[in-house]
């Protein structure tokens, strides 16, 4: 059969090899008629070769041509010792190898020479080595040259170059169907002893699903017992398990990594050198390093259970009917591409675990609407964690390192999926009872954050009851933290609600996979619990806290989505901050605060003035209650003349203290205490101002700001200093200017 | 053919549960997927948290010995099992034993020698594993049968005559699982969720990952909980007028510098007559019905701490309760069980099932 193989090759390129030398004469001829399979395969590099053609034309008569046809032409048994022909010959073509590399042509010409043994073998591993491709290798040529190893006369050293070179510019070969074809010759010279490695790793560039047969792992188990445990007979026999995982079985030790040895040395820089001087117009990488595996080396890990399972394929196969199509496991898998030609029959792996470790896998994961592969993933990662955190028996969290590594890469996931493992949601409602709030906080939090809309009737017992304790047991810098997890959570919320408001036009109850009806009420019931928590824990934090500023910032990101929720989420719905938020940022030392405040009014203005006009329009619009319009008008009104007005006291206001008491702080003209002038936070500004307004005053009396020009020239300089929060709030709800008499204008009911 | 041999096998495929479930929708089922109809990445899980049984039957001696045979009574009984809980396995098939345990022990035989192909055909493997079904070892019909698994190991100089000893064994079971939980898994799930296994020789972890790597399943330990190791002495005690529990021994630990174990041993006569005491006033209450109560095991327990107490002026409520034996059986906190009477296993496998089920993770 080898012999026949051969003899067939052989025909088949020499035709073209003849044909290829005639055109480099006659670049208009056509296409030899000889157009084979072979051809048509190629047409892909055809133009690279056209171009090819076209350099060596303007080249004319380049000696290097010569030398190529006198060693396509020399007769077998020429003489090799002094023959001054073949060293002046060979070493023109070396030069060209080294300098620019050989095209297509020279290198099928060489190596037919080089392997037929024309002229003995001693030339053999010199021209071997300046096989040095500029663009591509014929297929046809390796293929002859793999034949040639059939004849056997060729010393083993050279064979191992010969196929180490093919190694070498694997890549480069321009079509790979032929050397697939002859997969079982060269899957032959596995039994040849000092080949073996060489051919096991060209094998692995090979193989697809359908050559891997049991009697080929026969061989290979034959060998292994052999030559004892070898890499590449493990590797090779690996990549037969990713196909066929049930006919081979093994485990590889932790500790070795399982690559081939790169055997690209004697090219190696020689065709980096040419690729560079030609603009490495192949891109082809000729790493070695066999794909499937990752380079990690997974350090032996002291405990199992947060071990992330190897992506495998499934050994129990259900036997598969002749209707269904043949699945193509996950594991095979090598791009998006692939990912989505094979979108409707992938075979999932063996443990759903291993999803976790691949974004390929996670992006299948998106589509998939398995009920069965979400629970095992479920039960695995519920596993993991409880193991890890929950039962954790002996010596618990002293290996924090894993644990941190594990919930980054679980966050991560989430992440990149947007939404919470339900298994992760069931464990933190377990975990949070017994957690300090300190050990891995930022990923508790974090995993805490993606937790979906749970039922207000449960909301309290599971998420606020654990929550509040840790909160006030907690330093300053937890409360930031999970202030900041709760918005995060209820952005989710609302982004999950916003998206489906636009699919199902609001109704929530219709949707027919519903388990327990969650309607939009119910909805909207949940959110405002989450609202109420967070303002009951900043009220009582901020005062724990003494008003901590970084503490106020992070309660006023909350509020600065809160107050938006109509007109950015969709969602009927305005919370306003209670007033232990409300006051603690109006009074608050820094000015940014405050113009946050200012916005967030701004902002609620705009919010339920549209969802008025909204509720005239629509019948059926929502109601918003009474309660939330005063509340609002309370608030608004009460910051214009405190701001504004100078009248911190009026008679039913929501700060109200007795005139005597006022009288005995001894502050004079306590009602303009926090007026835009002479509140604490913007006082340097108003000194600044003053200095700048009139540079020659001595004493500074920051009451001549408040006159009619000044005024309009002190706003205009601070809202110029960035607060556009407060030149929204000034905008829009102050609207005739006269001096300093305007009045809050409030909303009516 | 080998679907037809295993015809009368019960895999309890639950498919009229699963037909329930998609109606009235199991509580599991994502609350998300009613907000956003794109996620669908899972389970609620059970809001509801579960406990174990605060009453549960008293054990009865008559039925196992009737249905399970003896020769398979006989490899459960007698030895010191570790306990391991299991989460349910994926797409296990109780008519695909013979191959798995082909697969097993390929499995093995690779694991043996890391980094070494094994020839899954390949019939000259050390070790030789066997699947079997303990039939009619179950008290609902939601329960899975319970699997049976014995490894032998060939010796390296085989005599003719000489019987392969089993150098591991272990089974995987579950008694009277909860139904709710039971019914609300699809259908490629099998739960089994008691994993028993008699160490010898770093086979346990070798089993396991079999176990993971076919049926996506995770093993962890199993304690058996303070509570548990009560329930388990009122029901042992319970049987004595039937089969003699000849002693009730304790061991506990006490939390002192340096630590002090105390092995209390109660004569079966005086722990059957504290046990009537304590249960006379129950018995009226709930009539006929034979049943245990939570409150009658505590009352049981105080009585034995009391009257230790009396003697000795230690309290061992401060204490751990590591271990329990009676001629029926012992058990230990960390997780090994052993069952010296075939009559009463049934009952404390309930007990231990329902300890594995609480460690589910959803």
């Amino acid at each position: 059969m080898c012999l026949c193989l051969t003899e067939c090759f052989e025909y088949f390129s020499n035709v073209e090899m003849a044909a290829q030398l005639n055109l480099s004469g006659h670049p208009d001829s056509g296409l030899p008629s000889l157009t084979d399979q072979s051809m048509s395969s190629r047409t892909s590099n055809r133009s690279l070769r056209v171009a090819e053609k076209e350099r060596r034309k303007n080249e004319a008569e380049d000696p290097s041509v010569l030398a190529l046809q006198y060693f396509y032409n020399v007769e077998a048994g020429t003489p090799v010792s002094g023959n001054d022909e073949v060293e002046r010959n060979l070493v023109l073509v070396e030069q060209v190898a080294y300098r620019n590399g050989l095209s297509p042509e020279a290198i099928s010409i060489m190596l037919e020479f080089a392997m037929s043994l024309r002229m003995g073998h001693s030339l053999c591993p010199r021209v071997l080595k300046c096989l040095i491709p500029v663009t591509v290798v014929p297929q046809e040529a390796v293929v002859r040259g793999v034949s040639w190893l059939g004849v056997g006369k060729i010393p083993v050293s050279t064979q191992v170059l010969f196929i180490k070179w093919v190694l070498t510019v694997f890549d480069m070969i321009d079509a790979k169907d032929q050397l697939r074809a002859i997969y079982g010759f060269i899957f032959s010279f596995v039994s040849e002893e000092n080949l073996c490695p060489f051919i096991c790793h060209l094998l692995y560039l090979l193989t697809s699903k359908q050559i891997v047969r049991v009697f080929r792992v026969r061989k290979l188990l034959e060998l292994q017992s052999k030559l004892g445990r070898q890499p590449f007979l493990l590797n090779l026999l690996s990549l037969y398990k990713v196909f066929c995982p049930e006919l081979v079985t093994f485990s590889i030790p932790s500790q070795s990594k399982s690559v081939f040895k790169n055997h690209n040395m004697p090219w190696k820089s020689a065709l980096f050198a040419v690729q560079k001087r030609n603009g490495s117009q192949v891109a082809s990488s000729i790493s070695l390093a066999s794909a499937s595996k990752d380079g990690t080396n997974r350090r032996k890990r002291k405990r199992h259970h947060l071990e992330i399972p190897v992506l495998r394929s499934v050994v129990n196969k259900e036997p598969q009917t002749e209707t269904r199509r043949r699945l193509v496991p996950l594991v095979q898998i090598q791009s998006v591409a692939e990912l989505l030609e094979n979108m409707d029959h992938i075979e999932l792996p063996a443990q759903m675990g291993s999803l976790l470790g691949s974004s390929l896998a996670l992006q299948y994961l998106d589509c998939v609407q398995d009920e069965s592969a979400l629970l095992r993933l479920n039960f695995w990662l519920g596993y993991a964690l409880h193991e890890e955190l929950l039962f954790c028996g002996d010596g618990a969290s002293q290996n924090s390192e894993e644990s941190l590594q594990f919930l980054n890469k679980l966050l991560s996931t989430q992440h990149f999926l947007q939404e919470g493992f339900s298994s992760s949601e069931a464990f933190l409602y377990k975990f949070l009872n017994v957690w300090d709030g300190s050990l891995l906080r930022p990923q508790i939090l974090g995993l805490l954050s993606n937790i979906p809309v749970i039922p207000s009737s449960q909301i309290e017992r599971l998420l606020f009851k654990p929550l509040m304790q840790l909160f006030f047991t907690s330093s300053v810098f937890f409360k930031c933290g999970l202030i900041e997890c709760l918005n995060n959570m209820l952005l989710k919320w609302l982004i999950w609600h916003s998206v489906y408001a636009l699919e199902d036009d609001l109704d929530i109850s219709r949707n027919s996979h519903t388990s327990i009806n969650m309607t939009l009420s119910g909805f909207k019931d949940s959110v405002m619990g989450l609202v109420d928590f967070v303002g009951r824990l900043a009220s009582s934090g901020l005062q724990l806290e003494g008003c901590h500023s970084l503490l106020l910032s992070f309660i006023l990101d909350f509020y600065t989505m809160v107050c938006d929720t109509f007109l950015k989420y969709g969602l009927p719905l305005v919370v306003m901050p209670p007033p232990g938020v409300f006051y603690p940022a109006l009074f608050a030392t820094d000015p940014v605060s405050v113009d946050r405040l200012a916005f967030i009014m701004y902002r609620y203005k705009v919010n339920l003035t549209s969802a008025k006009i909204q509720e005239k329009l629509t019948d059926q619009a929502f109601h918003i209650s009474r309660q939330t319009f005063h509340e609002f008008n309370n608030y608004t009104v009460y910051m214009v003349n405190c701001l504004w007005n100078s009248k911190m006291f009026q008679p039913g206001m929501g700060v109200q203290l007795g005139e005597e008491l006022l009288l005995k702080s001894n502050v004079p003209q306590y009602w303009t205490s926090f007026d835009l002038v002479h509140h604490p936070a913007f006082m340097s500004y108003a000194i600044d101002f003053h200095q700048k307004c009139w540079p020659g005053k001595k004493d500074i009396d920051l009451d001549s700001i408040k006159h009619s020009k000044p005024w309009s020239w002190y706003l205009e300089y601070l809202f110029s200093q960035g607060y556009d929060g407060l030149a929204l709030f000034v905008q829009s709800n102050i609207r005739a200017r006269q001096g300093n008499g305007q009045q809050g204008d409030s909303l009516s009911t | 053919m080998e679907q037809h041999h295993n015809s009368e096998t019960r895999t309890p495929l639950n498919s009229v549960a699963v037909q329930r479930r998609s109606k009235t929708k199991s509580y599991r089922l994502s609350y998300r997927s009613g907000i956003g109809a794109a996620s669908r990445l899972g389970f609620t899980p059970g809001l509801t948290a579960r406990r174990l049984n605060t009453s549960r039957k008293a054990p009865k001696s008559n039925n196992i010995t009737e249905k399970v045979t003896k020769e398979q009574l006989a490899l459960l009984v007698k030895t010191e099992w570790k306990l391991s809980y299991v989460t349910p396995l994926y797409q296990f098939r109780h008519t695909q034993l013979k191959s798995y345990s082909r697969q097993l022990s390929a499995f093995i035989a690779a694991e043996k020698q890391q980094g070494l192909a094994v020839d899954v055909e390949g019939t000259q493997n050390r070790f030789r594993v066997s699947f079997s079904l303990v039939q009619e070892m179950t008290e609902s019909v939601d329960d899975a049968v319970t699997v049976f698994i014995q490894i032998h190991s060939k010796p390296l100089i085989v005599r003719q005559d000489e019987p392969q000893r089993p150098v591991w064994s272990g089974w995987l079971t579950c008694i009277n699982g909860n139904l709710e939980y039971l019914r609300s898994l699809p259908k490629d799930f099998i739960c089994l969720p008691l994993f028993c296994s008699s160490e010898a020789g770093g086979l346990t972890s070798v089993v396991k990952s079999w176990f993971q790597q076919s049926f996506d399943c995770c093993f962890g330990p199993l304690e058996i909980s303070h509570t548990s190791l009560q329930w388990l002495m009122a029901l042992w005690t319970n049987c004595h007028p039937e089969s003699s529990i000849r002693q009730l021994k304790m061991i506990w630990t006490l939390p002192v510098e340096p630590q002090l174990q105390v092995t209390y041993t109660v004569n079966a006569e005086d722990a059957w007559q504290l046990w009537s005491s304590v249960r006379k006033e129950n018995t009226a209450a709930a009539g006929e019905e034979n049943s245990i109560d939570i409150e009658e095991v505590t009352s049981f327990m105080q009585g034995l701490k009391g009257h230790f107490f009396r003697h000795f002026r230690l309290d061992l409520s401060a204490g751990r309760l590591d271990e329990v034996s009676t001629a029926l059986g012992s058990a230990k906190h960390s997780g090994r069980i052993k069952f010296s009477n075939s009559k009463y296993m049934i009952t404390t496998l309930m007990l231990l099932t329902e300890c594995a089920l609480l460690k589910m993770p959803i």
